[in-house]
């Protein structure tokens, strides 16, 4: 490891005494935009034709090129838009904004990787995939309602556990090992409903990019992913209302100019109506029953001058389920972001990010007040994030800056009322800091050879009051005893970490159209998200790293071969392989208590995990069919002292064999077809062996102790949408609002995936001493097909 | 989890009506088949069903083998084995094989006594097939029923016909104490997985706070809080039974009788029944997304030679109380 870090202090050695060859340099930056809406273009490419070099346009649009003096040919392209030449006599640094124009015939391009063609070989980045709000739009979605991370599914290296489960695994993952961002900040639980919808509102969305690995040195936090959702900035040129009716939401989405090229905002609302219309009919809702989810997101930026701009975007959505006035449970996240992007000067980018995010859930039992349990808990941060980018030449790049996030964990505050006496059952606060430093330098060392390298070094520290506890092991696997009580004072340090998190990738360009890269990534993370059930829930319970819990600790090697085919280079093609390993993952003791339990930490196991694949990836960008393959060979494990005794054994959501297919037809001007099919293997399951009788129970027994023995069935789906565009005439004018009718089939030949096989002995009472049948059943969640129709409209 | 898993299960036909409601009437309530794969093929090991009392009468122990777990044919027994019971005190209890019943061992009381002392550990021996396994039990006191009432569903409830019993008994003071809470409606023994109700202290686990306990006043007196067991385990009485419709029926109508009897347990028994319960009361439907792994419950019976055969199955010793109640209508 050691010798690593030498290699990497001399490579930054080098990269910044290149910065001093830049004398008789200039340099030419500038933002690159929608020209019909003034949305800033992210990943838009400039390049120059005489040094047959370029630039990529960051997160907020912005690019910059240091070039010689001399006179250039730029061109500036997005996929999807008129491409604009610009040509140059370069003697001073120069500023050029560009605005670039949505293709005009526009038959609807399906844009995947909206980055310059060829990026796919010529990018850097490697395991990462972006998908565009637009082609998620077209992904025929489970109710016609348009997820965003249900179409992260369809992506190589992600998977499952089933339908109806809330987040997505990738590589290996687990739920809780995915970093989901929006507009930076972090979003705790991803789900409307139990996980059947996402929390994002697809008509504020941007832009969506997942990383699998190569994950730059400027995020840290979780293991396996990093999704990177960006929001819209609201239309600068004119105001725009956007809405549409689906089976379960109603939308509406404004955005306009506040000062018009200088300043605008959006802001977005969804609701779930079919409480409104059941409530006549149902005696729950008019009697203070409540079933809804609703979220609200917004956007605001401004413009100062050529140097400075900020944005502030916020996002709030709840679920409301009550069974009565006073019964129910509810949980929702809210985050807010103020960005100030400050540029010192045309090779130094600068972001400053302010974040605050909280996740919160309560409960609330009880139909009297002698008689009552109430109960929430909130996870709340703060975070700040300074970020430079200094473009220090043609070949250099250097990415610096830190990230400061302050935790204040809340298990339980909550009480129990008995029989009119009271009992306080909460769970002390959870006080943690997570500092981190990065700096990383992206080199071009020849024209073929570029190498991405950086170093994270990230600290945690949790802090007093709070009472700890030592644990010893009675019997592996089974509750650990405590052994030792601690109170430990305010501003107490009770346990701290740090961690040198490296990241390192190159490239290797074989051909014009073909290159090789690579990866080694350290992840490290201090929060874990403590679920032992199939699927996520929203009660789930983050925990921090303790004096007790590690953290986890991730190093994902990657190597890929990336290729552009045919003639006009219309497909691309990827293949990846990855390899894993995990230090201090969690899992649980058998009968584990998770929720209002102070000794929680007494019923967590700690191992290791390992993840391996290969990813291959087939994509059409352009033209009237497009869409992609996708393939995924993989394995996941986990190896802990005291489950499946001691041997390494499949994670819930290991999936052998998974394929995918994605397509977009153009049939004519206002028709156009999508379909999906997904083939997975059948994820792991537990089955007894036998069974014992004991107190007239029947209880299922594993002989060898297993842990996810078989598997279920595989699983296969497919799914299709048909998209009809509103007329765009009217009375021999153009019309000026636009609309389209979405019409879908989920589950198409309506096959009964199953979800899990559960084992039970008969629901009927038996009397004593008679014989009891035992069974297996096995559970599809959606076990039919589902036909959905949506109506959407802009003005 | 326990807790809310208990409380999702109380609230398991709400919950599934609510996410029918939502997902829009379309049939999408989850699809279940009853399917018979393959297991793998496991050697029959002993099974040891122990739990002794002090309630008057003879005490049994059962013991049997595992079988296939789709065989439901009545366990094999495990005949012509040596089971015996002593006290730390070295009493030695027997328990001898009823002639007429293979399998079951008896201990018979001379007159009026009854099983044990409060206090006392309790070892038991099993010679079978020519192995010796053992377990110990700790005897822990047990509360008694106050009081048992039946109420009507309130009228804003799904199924306001129906009418429910809940049982009032305080938690004896301190930590630790556990206990088993059985039911019987009209003489008969609720017993599926989903009666399965167990405290730990007057809540569901010992990570909780919800026990009887002393308590210093401002003042500086100790105070005694005497703390009825919370709500979902006073309600767990109600046998939750369907009709040939597969729709729910009332768990009680005025006039049923309920006895409901605290058994003294173990913490190692807590576990043991509340793993019993996770894995057994398994309903179905959208509570599989919510479901465990299937994971063997522990057993405190263990083979005298570590490398001899195992078996599964629990031994445990307690004190017992009962009341029993003709219902009738209370507002």
């Amino acid at each position: 490891m050691r010798k690593l870090y030498i290699v990497l202090i001399l490579f930054f050695a080098v990269g910044v005494a290149g910065a001093q060859q830049s004398s008789g340099k200039f340099t030419i930056s500038g933002y690159i935009k929608d020209a019909s809406n003034g949305e800033a273009l992210i990943g838009a490419t400039v390049y120059v034709t005489e040094t047959q070099t370029g630039g990529i346009t960051n997160e907020y649009g912005f690019y910059s090129i240091t070039l010689p003096a001399a006179n250039y040919n730029l061109n500036y392209s997005y996929l999807g838009y008129q491409a604009v030449a610009k040509n140059i006599g370069l003697d001073k640094n120069t500023r050029i904004d560009i605005e670039l124009t949505p293709e005009a015939a526009q038959l609807q391009e399906v844009v995947v990787q909206a980055e310059a063609e060829q990026a796919n070989v010529q990018n850097m980045e490697m395991s990462t995939n972006k998908l565009e709000i637009k082609t998620i739009q077209k992904i025929p979605a489970f109710l016609g309602e348009v997820d965003i991370i249900k179409s992260l599914q369809l992506l190589p290296g992600v998977s499952t556990v089933g339908e109806g489960a809330s987040g997505f695994n990738v590589r290996g993952g687990s739920v809780g090992q995915n970093l989901i961002l929006l507009d930076e900040a972090p979003v705790y639980n991803s789900s409307h409903l139990l996980g059947f919808f996402s929390v994002f509102n697809p008509d504020a969305v941007k832009d969506v990019k997942l990383y699998k690995g190569g994950i730059p040195a400027r995020y840290g936090g979780r293991l396996s992913s990093l999704l990177d959702v960006r929001m819209k900035e609201g239309n600068s040129k004119k105001t725009e209302v956007t809405g549409g009716i689906g089976t379960i939401f109603s939308r509406i989405a404004v955005e306009a100019p506040i000062v018009k090229d200088k300043s605008s905002f959006i802001i977005a609302a969804r609701r779930s109506y079919i409480d409104i219309l059941a409530r006549p009919f149902v005696k729950l809702l008019q009697d203070g029953g409540a079933l809804n989810f609703y979220d609200i997101t917004l956007k605001a930026n401004y413009n100062i001058n050529q140097q400075n701009r900020i944005y502030l975007s916020g996002y709030f959505g709840r679920d409301n389920f009550k069974f009565d006035k006073n019964q129910g449970f509810s949980w929702g996240n809210s985050t807010g972001t103020l960005r100030w992007n400050h540029i010192f000067n045309d090779r130094l980018f600068s972001n400053f990010t302010g974040v605050f995010s909280n996740y919160d859930y309560s409960l609330q039992f009880g139909r009297d007040e002698r008689d009552s349990f109430k109960w929430n808990s909130v996870i709340s941060n703060y975070m700040f994030k300074p970020s430079f980018t200094y473009f220090i030449n043609g070949n250099n790049e250097l990415n610096f800056g830190a990230e400061s996030i302050y935790y204040v964990f809340e298990p339980a505050n909550a009480v129990g009322v008995s029989n009119g006496l009271p009992t306080d059952v909460s769970i002390s606060k959870k006080y943690n800091l997570e500092n981190a430093l990065y700096l990383s330098n992206s080199q071009k060392i020849t024209k073929s050879f570029s190498i991405d390298y950086g170093l994270r070094f990230s600290m945690f520290h949790y802090f007093g009051p709070d009472s700890t506890y030592t644990y010893k092991t009675v019997k592996l696997g089974e509750r650990k005893e405590v052994a030792e009580r601690r109170y430990n004072q305010s501003g107490d340090v009770i346990a701290s970490y740090n961690n040198l998190e490296p990241r390192i990738s190159f490239k290797i360009q074989t051909s014009d159209n073909t290159s090789i890269k690579g990866s080694y990534n350290r992840m490290v993370q201090y929060l874990h998200l403590i679920s032992n059930t199939t699927a996520s829930n929203p009660l789930d319970v983050w925990n921090p790293s303790t004096n007790n819990v590690k953290p986890q600790i991730s190093d994902q090697y990657t190597l890929g071969y990336f290729r552009d085919i045919g003639k006009d280079k219309k497909y691309e093609l990827s293949v990846e392989a990855y390899y894993r390993k995990n230090q201090n993952q969690v899992d649980y003791i058998n009968g584990a208590d998770l929720l209002l339990n102070r000794y929680l930490e007494g019923d967590l196991l700690s191992g290791e995990g390992r993840a391996y694949g290969i990813e291959g990836y087939l994509q059409k960008k352009v033209g009237r069919l497009t869409g992609w393959v996708s393939y995924t060979l993989a394995r996941t494990e986990m190896k802990v002292d005291g489950i499946n005794r001691g041997e390494w054994y499949p994670t819930r959501f290991n999936q052998t064999h998974n394929f995918k297919v994605a397509g977009f037809y153009e049939i004519n001007k206002r028709w156009s077809f999508s379909a999906d099919f997904v083939y997975v293997s059948g994820t792991p399951a537990t089955f007894p062996t036998s069974r014992a009788v004991v107190q007239g129970v029947v209880l299922p027994y594993n002989a060898n102790d297993s842990r996810g023995n078989v598997n279920l069935p595989d699983y296969h789906r497919l799914d299709i949408s048909f998209r009809l565009e509103g007329k765009k005439e009217k009375r021999g004018g153009v019309r000026k609002n636009s609309d389209y009718w979405v019409f879908g089939i989920y589950n198409v030949y309506a096959r009964q995936n199953p979800f899990s096989i559960y084992f039970s002995q008969t629901d009927q009472r038996v009397p004593a001493g008679q014989p009891i049948s035992s069974q297996a059943t096995q559970l599809a969640i959606i076990g039919t097909l589902v036909p959905s129709v949506s109506y959407n409209f802009k003005f | 989890m326990y807790l809310v898993n208990r409380t999702y299960m109380s609230l398991q036909h709400v919950r599934s009506s609510f996410i029918g409601l939502i997902l829009g009437g379309i049939a999408l309530a989850g699809c279940e088949t009853t399917i018979n794969p393959e297991l793998q093929n496991a050697e029959p090991i002993l099974v040891v069903d122990a739990w002794i009392n002090n309630k008057p009468g003879n005490q049994q122990i059962v013991l049997t083998k595992t079988q296939n777990y789709f065989d439901s044919s009545t366990p094999p027994a495990v005949s012509g084995a040596v089971v015996t019971v002593t006290d730390n005190n070295g009493t030695v209890f027997t328990f001898n094989e009823d002639a007429n019943a293979p399998g079951k061992y008896v201990w018979k009381p001379v007159a009026n006594e009854t099983f044990g002392t409060i206090g006392n550990t309790y070892q038991l021996s099993i010679q079978a097939e020519g192995q010796t396994y053992k377990a110990t039990s700790k005897m822990n006191n047990t509360t008694v029923v106050d009081s048992i009432i039946l109420k009507k569903n309130e009228p804003t409830q799904i199924n306001p016909d129906f009418y429910r019993a809940q049982f009032y008994a305080k938690d004896l003071v301190g930590f630790g104490d556990t206990y088993w809470i059985r039911a019987y409606k009209n003489g008969v023994l609720l017993n599926k997985p989903s009666d399965i109700n167990v405290a730990y202290d007057a809540g569901f686990s010992g990570g909780g706070a919800f026990s009887s306990r002393v308590e210093k006043k401002p003042n500086g007196q100790d105070t005694t809080i005497l703390l009825d067991f919370i709500p979902p385990i006073r309600g767990r009485i109600n046998p939750n039974d369907t009709d040939a419709n597969d729709n729910a029926v009332s768990p009680y109508i005025p006039g049923d009788s309920v006895y409901v009897e605290i058994h003294a347990i173990t913490p190692e028994a807590f576990t043991y029944l509340q793993q019993v319960s996770i894995q057994t009361n398994r309903p179905g439907g959208f509570s599989e997304l919510f479901a465990r792994p299937i994971a063997n419950v522990p057993t405190n019976i263990e083979n005298v030679d570590p490398k001899g055969k195992s078996a599964i199955g629990f031994f445990n010793v307690g004190a017992v109380s009962g009341k029993g109640q003709k219902l009738q209508v209370k507002n």
